[in-house]
């Protein structure tokens, strides 16, 4: 398997590599080492590095030979290759953010905000898509929106998982709620990935625009005023929220609740919504307003970002299950998949 | 298709009677006539009446030569009108119970009860199946529990239905989720199915087994208790509710919330779990407590009940599109299944 020859290369370059007590940096020639399992292909680039100080051999990982955003990043490995994913020496976590595909005010054609409509037959095929593309990534956790569309494509896309953890919805509306949805049997609690729903996710609401036609809407209140409000930054529709007071609560919410979890390695999914996670992408990414505003996310196709060090990296799309393209996996994540792929034999 | 030449048939008996306006009642002399349409049967059996004193025609409605209840109604038909205002006039309304498929912990044999946990691949599948049964009855309001398994079989279903009006969930939990929830265009809400969920359609409660493998219940409880409390009335076990307990609940929702949805002449749909919907049809049948703990409702095979002249009666189960069953229509049933035939040719 690729991630198994892959590990065996990182071994032998580490042998090559030698490792190093002093706090001098190491530089690597220019070597490139090719593997091509089932089509998945595999670049591995040693770079030379800027000046940085450190004890341990210096790998860069896999470089992505597709068209995203590929990261070129430096990982901690130590001198011994452990196959224990909770390496406390470099607590690495994955995030992964999913919009949810098309819903049937979509389809319409319609506003709508933070009415609770549900899937289509598309948005669900978009949902189980999605989930194939995660399906070899970590989940420890999962937070969605207070919206069905959100919660159903969440479900969904871990129908596909390939880790036989189950989802299970925390209620926590009333005491009778917590008291009627506990589980008495620690192994089950183990096995299973708490979801958490909150409203803070939810899509921008879009006040009195909500259930409109949006011919209808510009017939109402003129083009320009409509594109202002679709694409502005701070100009909330009557009633409504602008995009700002959007990602103000969805990226509180982040950082006082998601971030946690990814600071104590906890891997995590997010499924919500088109303004929602822009918002939180503006967060990691530290983009301006003008940029966000033009940040278009894809549907059914998540989105992987590393937590490391404090720090968001961004890892582009975990490819589909028929695309050949290179996945920038960590070597961690790359770990994680070779047990899921030994487990599932 | 069969559901025209019925309607034909109608014409061509009623031509065939002469109308009275007088108080007295009508006698029909049996008559039979088969109409057979790409092996959809309907066999319409004209059957005397009792003393009923009506100036209109009456019918009897089509007879199901299946093996479920065949009931012989009379419907009242008054010349010119359309299906709406025809079931608003005989006050019958639908009303569809779905029990959802397979979740996670169905698989894993685990007692779930009141955790909320999604379904399977097999549970989805499940319940687009039962949307497509159901895809011709008409749908004006869905209740569902509060669990997600509820939640994504009713909307899941949905997908198929052939009216294409757009379920929107109502959200009540405060004030601000009312608002944010809130549509602005008439037109919209008029193509729209309120969802309502409630707690009180929940599976029964299972309290401290809630989790627990059903091996390891045995051995730690006993089988006879075990066996006593999953398949008695009134026995709960340790902190849960005996199924007693939870109808007390579920029948007093539907007697409060649904019912008289229903004795408006709205059409409604159902989706919850065995239990509580094992609780419904006791009341909705007048089972006694021997024979509703025996009573096993099959998962995604929707069950059909119609309420007339504050009656409900049982009409079986709609035919999925491969089978070629009969199908216990009711006048207005064939009727609205017609014009949605017109509607999407």
């Amino acid at each position: 398997m690729a991630a198994g020859a892959l590990h065996r290369s990182i071994r032998t370059i580490q042998l090559h590599g030698g490792s190093n007590d002093s706090a001098s940096t190491k530089e690597f020639g220019n070597s490139s080492l090719k593997f091509i399992s089932k089509g998945f292909a595999v670049d591995v680039k040693f770079l030379s590095n800027r000046s940085r100080s450190f004890s341990h051999c210096k790998m860069h990982v896999i470089r992505a030979i597709s068209s995203h955003a590929s990261v070129v990043d430096p990982i901690w490995s130590t001198s011994h290759v452990t196959t224990n994913f909770n390496q406390n020496t470099s607590i690495e976590s994955s995030l992964i953010l999913i919009r949810h595909g098309e819903s049937m005010w979509n389809e319409k054609n319609l506003f709508t905000g933070s009415v609770d409509v549900p899937l289509t037959k598309r948005g669900i095929e978009e949902a189980i898509e999605a989930g194939e593309r995660i399906s070899s990534i970590p989940v420890n956790m999962i937070y969605t929106s207070a919206l069905i569309r959100a919660q159903m494509t969440a479900m969904l896309a871990m129908t596909q998982h390939r880790q036989k953890k189950i989802p299970i919805i925390m209620h926590d509306e009333s005491i009778q709620a917590k008291e009627w949805s506990q589980i008495f049997s620690e192994e089950t609690i183990q096995q299973s990935i708490p979801v958490i729903t909150a409203w803070q996710l939810n899509e921008r609401m879009y006040g009195k625009l909500q259930g409109l036609n949006k011919e209808e809407t510009v017939v109402k209140y003129g083009k320009e005023k409509v594109h202002e409000w679709r694409r502005s930054f701070d100009s909330p529709p009557p009633n409504g929220e602008s995009l700002e007071m959007c990602s103000q609560r969805a990226v509180a919410y982040f950082k006082e609740n998601i971030e946690p979890q990814l600071q104590n390695g906890r891997n995590i999914m997010v499924a919500a919504h088109g303004n929602s996670l822009r918002s939180i992408i503006m967060y990691l990414e530290k983009l301006t307003s003008l940029e966000v505003t033009n940040l278009e996310l894809s549907t059914g196709v998540p989105l992987l970002y590393i937590y490391k060090h404090g720090e968001f990296l961004k890892r582009g799309s975990p490819v589909g299950p028929t695309e050949y393209g290179v996945y920038a996996y960590t070597r961690n994540l790359a770990l994680y998949r070779q047990k899921l792929d030994e487990m599932v034999q | 298709m069969a559901t025209a030449v019925f309607h034909q048939a109608l014409g061509t008996a009623q031509s065939h009677q002469h109308l009275q306006n007088s108080g007295s009642h009508l006698e029909f002399g049996n008559a039979s006539l088969k109409l057979i349409s790409k092996g959809f049967k309907v066999d319409i059996g004209l059957s005397r009446r009792g003393s009923y004193s009506s100036w209109k025609k009456k019918f009897g409605v089509i007879q199901a030569s299946a093996s479920q209840t065949s009931v012989v109604q009379p419907v009242s038909y008054p010349p010119n009108n359309s299906s709406d205002e025809l079931r608003k006039k005989s006050c019958e309304a639908a009303l569809i119970l779905i029990r959802h498929g397979e979740s996670l912990w169905n698989e894993k044999n685990l007692f779930t009860g009141c955790v909320d946990v999604p379904l399977t691949k097999k549970g989805v599948e499940e319940a687009i199946e039962a949307g497509k049964r159901i895809s011709n009855i008409p749908v004006d309001m869905i209740y569902t529990s509060a669990l997600i398994r509820a939640q994504m079989t009713a909307m899941l279903a949905m997908t198929q239905h052939r009216r294409k009006k757009v379920p929107i969930i109502l959200h009540n939990e405060n004030e601000q989720a009312r608002e944010w929830s809130q549509i602005f265009s008439e037109d919209t809400k008029k193509q729209s199915i309120p969802v309502v969920t409630a707690s009180q359609l929940n599976e029964r409660m299972y309290g401290e087994l809630q989790g627990l493998n059903k091996q390891e219940t045995a051995d730690r409880f006993g089988k006879e208790k075990v066996h006593e409390w999953r398949r008695s009335y009134d026995i709960p076990p340790p902190n849960g509710e005996s199924l007693e307990m939870c109808a007390e609940r579920a029948v007093a929702y539907f007697k409060d919330h649904i019912e008289p949805q229903l004795h408006s002449g709205k059409n409604v749909m159902i989706a919850a779990h065995g239990n509580s919907l094992r609780s419904i049809i006791m009341y909705l049948d007048k089972l006694t407590s021997q024979e509703v703990i025996n009573l096993e409702l099959s998962t995604g095979i929707p069950m059909l009940y119609i309420l007339k002249g504050g009656k409900f009666i049982r009409r079986g189960s709609p035919a999925g599109p491969t089978e070629a069953g009969v199908y216990a229509y009711t006048r207005s049933l064939a009727l609205y299944r017609q014009k949605l035939d017109d509607m999407l040719r």
